[in-house]
């Protein structure tokens, strides 16, 4: 009997550990039994390689929404980015690494003017964000003529459809390289609890010697760089600079954020969140579910993966209060 | 209808894992008066509150309310049988009007819609009836929080209240918004409603109540009519054992001055000409009424609002304190009064709540945090405050006032604060856990820290302090050494600079 009931608490730790993985590891067991082309290498690696995007994108957004603000803009700045690369390295013949560079600068000075909007003139950051996504995509209308660019150089390609050794595509890699970095930030950094603290509430933060506007900013800033970077790789990938492909991207990045439940403060959870958008997204082709009837079903994904994490954090915090 | 009680539990008794929360309760209350109930924090008066409201079912006992045997399994049966309970949290809408509060979710209907006329007149009628000056199209909002009870109050009675619960009513208040409360229980009182009064301010138990009901340890200690029990045998019987002496024995060990403030003044004019001086080893008591201009000094004093003129000088020179990090750098801590909205990041680590102020001391190379440090020096308190929690990685809202006290006390420590600020230390904390915030404080003033205590406890503030100055209305109404303590001293102050104006 005793046993037994550690063993189910043991199980619901280890769940609880997991969080958002538990569900990719459920979504991966389920579809690789109902289906021979799952659980492929090939299908692997394609799964990650789609969602690299979204990812890197949710890492910016994860920052925001755990600091307590949310960014609708980043599909936009995303794609603000991609045409700008694109447009210097064309147009005007632009040493590709150095464009880029100059298109995520731009994607930091969008996000500190969100986040100076947010944090000093006190507007919400739902409106001002919204807001933005109108101000940037004009911005992209005016700068590209509403034309795709196209005739990118090679390099650029690469950064999206490039591969290592043939088998470990160059967007994967990018975007664990900068999971890696943004983990770290989050767990290692003042800047990383601060946003924590910050997000958790903030006049406790301040009355602890946090610089609560910084720290806002500060987080705007991140999520416009990583949106950026996102943007960069989309365009390599697309193989062009396309004035309306990152419509979807900010509310699937958030839709990454809310399924991971990264409130829970690890930013691999966002990995995990897209990874499951991302898993659902392929199963329900490889089942032939039709793209309308995709969408339903992703909608609902996202109420029940969030009503899993309730529940889960209802448990947890069961567990605790019971322990102390 | 023929008793003399409006209120019998027989044998109530409720069981959670691992804890009775309440055993074999047996009391009356009696019809129209006013019931004091006290005791601890974990006595079991909430969960009592809560199987009269219908959010918990007793495993066992039965209740009577106004003679007849009833069963209360949720809210709507508590509600309609007539029993009202008023918690520290309103349930209001700030932005309605009084009338539409009072009418919510059974507003007059006149051919299916609204009907305003109905609802402002019906509003007004009651209103009237216990003679409360309140409009009924005042928008809650703009009331003041006593107001505000006050209608909370007037909308349970509306529904044919027969028993109205109150919960800390007046932990938010000021002094002369308790007096328009004590007035409303008087009315309810007049009116034949019956009240059970939860306090943890004892004077206002002696002062309002007719009867003291003491629990303790999920157990019905005692029911006693108020003129039959002194203060000290009340908390004797809540704390289960003699009152002990509360107080350490001061024996101060008193240094330079620290602390210099002089001619400090705010903008909104809540602290005005405020001067005085803190010497290394003192505890200062700050004494005065709830809305003297205590909280807004120490406010000043860390940075956390803006100074409109004056000086503050430590270590004999004038600093410009801009913001908490400067305050913190010049190495003043912070206890706020408001522990919950201030104090604690409720659902993080205790860990996370030690270290919260110290990112910069704990971070290596400007910006790298170490985790593992946090924890070490986070269990380094612990053992040192003697912090009850099972680890440091306890989601800090799990532990007991007096612990979480002591954690956001560790946070200054080890922010290495000199200069300590303490509002209210020991508000909503057990008479137990007071004794080992108050031997707490004590020491670190040995330790050379120097320390101010404001507090609304006389005698916490004659206890503790090696003197006292008392604020009024936003400057210092007087000075008084810890040879010439006395209530009588301290609350003329506090009232002579209100007479004044």
């Amino acid at each position: 009997m005793n046993k037994s009931k550690s063993g189910i608490v043991k199980v619901q730790q280890a769940v609880n550990k997991l969080g958002a993985w538990f569900i990719v590891i459920i979504l991966s067991i389920v579809l690789s039994i109902i289906s021979k082309n799952f659980l492929t290498l090939n299908n692997v690696i394609n799964v990650v390689r789609q969602v690299s995007v979204t990812a890197i994108v949710g890492l910016g957004v994860s920052f925001v929404v755990l600091g307590g603000e949310i960014d609708l803009s980043t599909g936009m700045m995303a794609t603000f980015a991609g045409t700008n690369a694109a447009l210097l390295t064309t147009k005007q013949d632009m040493n590709t690494w150095l464009a880029i560079l100059i298109a995520i600068l731009i994607g930091g000075l969008i996000g500190c003017f969100s986040g100076v909007v947010v944090t000093y003139l006190k507007v919400p950051s739902f409106i001002t964000t919204l807001a933005m996504q109108y101000v940037i995509n004009g911005l992209i209308l005016l700068t590209t003529k509403s034309m795709p660019v196209t005739g990118i150089p090679d390099n650029f390609v690469m950064l999206g459809r490039g591969y290592i050794g043939n088998v470990f595509p160059v967007p994967v890699l990018i975007m664990l390289v900068l999971f890696a970095i943004g983990a770290f930030v989050l767990k290692y950094t003042i800047f990383g609890r601060s946003v924590l603290a910050v997000g958790e509430k903030p006049e406790v933060a301040r009355l602890s010697g946090i610089s609560v506007n910084k720290t806002r900013v500060l987080m705007f800033i991140v999520c416009g760089v990583c949106a950026a970077a996102a943007g960069i790789v989309m365009t390599g990938r697309l193989n062009s600079g396309q004035p309306t492909s990152g419509q979807d991207l900010a509310l699937e990045a958030l839709a990454a954020v809310y399924i991971g439940g990264t409130f829970s403060g690890s930013m691999l959870n966002t990995l995990a969140g897209a990874l499951t958008w991302g898993i659902m997204n392929n199963g329900l082709n490889i089942l032939g579910v039709g793209p309308h009837w995709q969408k339903i079903i992703l909608g609902f994904v996202i109420i029940a993966a969030v009503l899993l994490d309730i529940a889960r954090t209802r448990i947890s915090a069961k567990q605790s209060a019971s322990a102390a | 209808m023929g008793t003399d009680y409006i209120l019998e539990l027989n044998g109530i008794e409720k069981s959670f894992p691992g804890v009775k929360a309440l055993s074999n309760i047996d009391v009356k209350f009696e019809k129209g008066v006013v019931h004091g109930l006290v005791g601890e924090n974990g006595a079991g008066k909430s969960t009592l509150m809560k199987v009269l409201s219908g959010a918990y079912l007793p495993d066992s006992g039965t209740i009577n309310f106004d003679g007849e045997l009833v069963d209360i399994h949720k809210p709507s049966d508590a509600e309609r049988l007539g029993i009202a309970i008023i918690y520290q949290e309103l349930n209001l809408l700030n932005k309605m009007t009084v009338a539409e509060n009072i009418y919510i979710g059974r507003s007059p209907k006149k051919a299916g819609f609204i009907s305003w006329k109905e609802m402002m007149r019906a509003s007004q009628e009651i209103l009237d009836e216990f003679h409360i000056d309140i409009a009924v199209d005042a928008v809650l909002g703009n009331l003041s929080i006593a107001e505000q009870q006050i209608i909370e109050i007037v909308k349970a009675i509306s529904k044919n209240a027969k028993l109205v619960i109150m919960d800390e009513p007046t932990s938010s208040l000021t002094e002369a918004e308790i007096k328009i409360m004590f007035e409303m229980i008087e009315k309810m009182r007049k009116n034949h409603v019956t009240v059970i009064y939860i306090s943890h301010k004892f004077e206002e138990i002696f002062e309002i109540c007719d009867t003291i009901n003491i629990m303790r340890d999920g157990e019905f200690i005692g029911q006693y009519p108020v003129g039959d029990i002194s203060r000290d045998e009340m908390i004797e019987k809540m704390i289960g054992r003699k009152l002990v002496r509360q107080f350490p024995e001061r024996d101060p060990d008193i240094g330079d001055v620290i602390l210099e403030v002089d001619g400090l003044c705010d903008f909104d004019n809540k602290v005005h000409e405020v001067s005085f001086e803190l010497r290394a080893g003192e505890i200062l008591g700050i004494s005065g009424l709830v809305g003297a201009g205590r909280t807004e000094l120490l406010e000043l004093l860390f940075g956390a609002s803006k100074k409109k003129s004056g000086k503050i000088i430590i270590d004999g020179e004038e600093v410009n304190i801009k913001s908490p990090k400067d305050a913190i750098e010049h190495r003043i801590g912070f206890v706020t009064e408001n522990r919950k909205e201030e104090g604690l990041l409720l659902s993080s680590s205790v860990a996370m709540n030690v270290a919260v102020a110290n990112f910069r001391r704990l971070a290596k190379f400007g910006f790298y945090v170490n985790l593992n440090k946090i924890n070490d020096v986070a269990e380094e308190y612990v053992d040192l405050l003697s912090v009850k929690t099972p680890s440091v990685a306890q989601p800090i809202r799990f532990l007991s006032g007096g612990n979480q006290q002591k954690v956001i006390i560790a946070r200054w420590l080890y922010s290495d604060s000199r200069i300590l600020l303490l509002d209210e230390p020991t508000r909503g904390i057990d008479v137990g856990a007071k004794k080992e915030i108050y031997d707490l404080i004590n020491e670190l003033s040995h330790e050379g820290k120097a320390v101010i205590l404001v507090s609304s406890e006389l005698e916490e503030i004659i206890g503790m302090s090696d003197r006292a100055i008392v604020m009024s209305e936003g400057s210092i109404a007087g000075e008084v050494d810890k040879a010439d303590f006395s209530q009588h001293l301290l609350t003329d102050y506090a009232l002579r600079g209100r007479a004044k104006n």
